[in-house]
């Protein structure tokens, strides 16, 4: 039989057979793939895979290199289903095979428009999604890389642009915005996974008449910001998305638009079928300092005062750990997780800061901690059942802010008013840390000694370690009860993404995006002399 | 490789007409222009260079199947003003009208598929598409269709029209990426499909199902590459007069991305 008629009589059999990412497969997210952003739905990226462990980590050793052609600082977080490995950069994602880091194939959209970061891909049935540059969300094969359909987000001529992974849920494709640096309003889109048809919009910033347009004085809310350039969570039982909203704009100068500026700077929860704003919770009430309270929401069901309660984790920019309940919003508790701030003398019971007067952006410059940069950032953080901790790269320093009167141009160009200067000296230091859940008291800390920026951020598994990617090239492994550092590799390059594991064949594998390349680790195995 | 995709966004943007700073046709690229450019040409050129563009006696065809370094409407505007430096190639007196409807020509003579107007029933072209020239069972357009050939969403802006007939009816060499293999694992299990990538040590094929064998060559008995390409080249015999006309007519006007392929050489000059 040749060839042509074994292959194309297969063909001719009809339904395409390719890897199927079922709805039941991402919401149990099991150990040996890697479906999401963050590893699970509820976005703890602790992994249930023990192979390579405390005992073992010693012997971790790199497999293979991929190295992303024309890459720099790379942010993609890689996804992993049945072996094949998808990473991304601005325009472009790779399929690679993750026993070998040969790639399969590669998608590159074209145009190009050189807007970066782009921090990964999401996956369902046959389809790899992914945005772009030019704010499209585009759905590829996961076979062939081949496009199935690609749906406008929003005007790239306005400004905007679209870096985050998307997350799937139940056939919808939730897809994030960018920037809220540049005065345009953000949202958050659901859209068809088989069709690409825009389903539903989150509006971050009210309209006139809408619950919560009073908190923006005069036409302020037309240039408002607000947008939604990190991925998300999702709680099934609730049926409810959590997601952080960006900063108000101008970023620095809350003058020209007085009031608390909802939603931005807020966990909004949504429900999933509608876009209807269930809840929301604002962490930095009229923000003036660029603290994007897009930080991963972990979800957790963990005892807190007598009962089991359906929690929310997270540690915001603004350098204030804060734990939620997440069917409804309350506030529970909240503590700093940084030395350095200064803004805040606190929180009320319902959660809202007690500002410090005078610690703001001025026009002759403030010393406002933690700097805009923040006490967090984009670095996913982690949390561990095994342990009950919850782990966060936690920045000490503080930014020289000043404002302007600068007024909002359209076009897509910058409307900050200003910004601060890093206080970059000795006292400037980042860490790993380690807080218990519900009273958010620091357990232990892990210096990233050499760091002067946060880096990427962590993993946690069942092997009891901690993985964590520095800015200065480290790659280390955590003792996730101790913090003493087990394991490291040098990549030589700065790490500005998290780290996930997969298994081939049974066998634990981690990887991580550092620099331009992708490397993969496993465990040495000696088969006896070569000859 | 981000160059190369920078450069293909130049291009494109060219190609939209948002970038040229240089002279452009005054006349435009009409198909009224071309075809005067072309009596023009097959009055003055093909001295030298063969009718319609092709091979002559003494200087090489202008189709797109070689390598150019003047690509621009400007370039070679200059080039049939001006001739070539050291060549039989002369300069012209015509005037500069004559010249640019010659350029014109050129152009067209180079052109994608989708840059032209190519006579057929694109609506029927599909049917034929997916219905008796079987092209779907291996081909996509628009996220329908197969897997086991290359996606032909953008196929008209790739290639000019002269490839594009010679894809449906004349053998060519396999794309990179699509090499029919079969290979057996110490098992004795078959696996059939193409060879989307391999080294020394790994193989990863694509099978008819969609499905993505990731395979390390220590693990197989045996790993046979068929010489042939799995696409039929007999589409002018198989298919009527109407149904072939409609098919490339439809095929020819595919560009999802409205970006041609670079032409050999292009933006390469000077390396």
């Amino acid at each position: 039989m040749s060839f042509r008629t074994l292959l194309i009589g297969a063909a001719l059999s009809g339904v395409s057979l390719t890897a199927q990412v079922t709805e039941k497969q991402l919401r149990e997210a099991q150990a040996g793939n890697w479906l999401h952003y963050n590893g699970s739905y509820d976005s703890r990226r602790h992994s249930a895979l023990n192979q390579i462990h405390t005992g073992n980590v010693d012997a971790l050793v790199p497999r293979w290199i991929f190295r992303v052609p024309g890459a720099t600082t790379l942010q993609t977080v890689p996804i992993v289903v049945d072996g094949v490995m998808y990473v991304t950069q601005p325009n472009e994602v790779y399929a690679i095979d993750a026993r070998s880091g040969r790639k399969i194939w590669e998608y590159h959209r074209v145009p190009a428009r050189l807007k970066g970061p782009n921090r990964g891909v999401a996956v369902w049935m046959d389809k790899v999604y992914f945005t772009t540059p030019d704010a499209h969300l585009i759905a590829l094969n996961a076979a062939t890389g081949n496009v199935i359909w690609e749906s406008k987000i929003a005007e790239a001529s306005d400004g905007y642009w679209s870096p985050a992974a998307p997350l799937v849920v139940k056939g919808k494709v939730l897809a994030g915005i960018a920037p809220g640096d540049h005065g345009l309003n953000g949202f958050l889109d659901a859209y068809d996974a088989t069709t690409g048809e825009r389903l539903w919009r989150f509006h971050s910033i009210p309209r006139p008449g809408e619950p919560g347009s009073e908190t923006w004085s005069g036409d302020s809310w037309k240039s408002a910001g607000g947008n939604t350039w990190l991925t998300g969570s999702y709680d099934p039982e609730l049926n409810l998305l959590y997601w952080g909203i960006g900063n108000p704009a101008p970023d620095f100068n809350g003058d020209v638009r007085l009031g608390d500026n909802l939603y931005t700077e807020c966990v909004v929860a949504l429900d999933l079928d509608t876009g209807k704003l269930k809840w929301y919770f604002q962490f930095t009430p009229h923000d003036t300092m660029d603290w994007d309270a897009v930080e991963i929401p972990v979800l957790v069901d963990a005892p807190y005062k007598g009962k089991i309660w359906k929690l929310m984790a997270h540690a915001d920019r603004n350098g204030f750990y804060y734990l939620l309940d997440r069917v409804t919003g309350k506030f529970l508790h909240g503590v700093p997780f940084v030395k350095k701030l200064n803004w805040a003398s606190g929180l009320t019971p319902e959660g809202r800061p007690i500002r410090v007067p005078g610690i703001e952006p001025t026009l002759k410059g403030t010393v406002v901690c933690p700097a805009a940069a923040g006490a967090a950032n984009w670095q996913s953080p982690a949390y561990s059942p095994a342990t009950g901790l919850f782990y966060v790269v936690a920045q000490e320093g503080c930014g020289l802010a000043n404002k302007s009167t600068e007024t909002f141009r359209p076009g897509g160009f910058q409307y900050r008013a200003t910004g601060d200067v890093n206080l970059r000296d000795e006292s400037w230091k980042v860490y790993v840390r380690a807080l218990d859940l519900t009273t958010g008291q620091l357990r232990w800390e892990s210096e990233r000694t050499g760091s002067t920026g946060l880096g990427g951020g962590l993993l946690s598994t069942a092997g009891g370690l901690l993985f964590s990617g520095e800015q200065n090239g480290q790659f280390v492994g955590l003792d996730a009860k101790s913090g003493e550092t087990l394991w490291h590799f040098y990549t030589g390059q700065q790490i500005s993404a998290q780290p996930i594991t997969y298994t081939i064949n049974g066998k634990q594998h981690v990887a991580i995006a550092a620099g331009a390349d992708i490397l993969s680790f496993a465990l040495f195995e000696f088969k006896g002399p070569t000859k | 490789m981000q160059s190369l995709v920078l450069s293909f966004a130049l291009a494109g943007a060219f190609a939209c007409g948002a970038q040229p700073k240089k002279p452009t046709n005054p006349l435009g690229d009409s198909p009224q222009v071309a075809e005067a450019g072309q009596q023009l040409y097959n009055r003055t050129c093909t001295g030298c260079h063969g009718p319609d563009g092709g091979e002559g006696e003494r200087a090489p065809s202008l189709d797109a199947n070689r390598r150019y370094f003047r690509v621009s409407e400007a370039a070679i505007f200059e080039v049939v003003k001006n001739g070539i430096p050291g060549t039989a190639m002369p300069s012209t007196n015509l005037p500069d009208t004559e010249i640019w409807k010659i350029v014109a020509f050129i152009r067209n003579v180079r052109a994608t598929a989708s840059d032209l107007v190519v006579a057929g029933d694109v609506r029927n072209g599909m049917l034929v598409f997916r219905g008796e020239g079987g092209c779907v069972r291996c081909h996509m357009i628009r996220g329908q269709g197969g897997l086991l050939g290359p996606d032909l969403s953008s196929i008209g802006a790739q290639l000019p029209l002269k490839k594009l007939h010679e894809t449906l009816t004349k053998p060519r060499p396999i794309p990179i990426g699509f090499r029919p293999v079969t290979v057996t694992n110490l098992q004795g299990e078959t696996i059939s499909g193409v060879a989307r990538n391999a080294d020394g040590f790994s193989l990863q094929v694509l099978d008819a199902k969609g499905k993505l064998h990731l395979l390390d060559t220590k693990e197989l008995r045996t790993v046979n590459y068929a010489k042939e390409s799995l696409m039929p080249h007999n589409f002018d015999r198989t298919l009527n007069g109407e149904q072939y006309r409609d098919l490339v007519a439809m095929l020819a006007v595919q560009a999802r991305t409205k970006v041609r392929a670079p032409l050999q050489g292009e933006n390469e000059a000077g390396r």
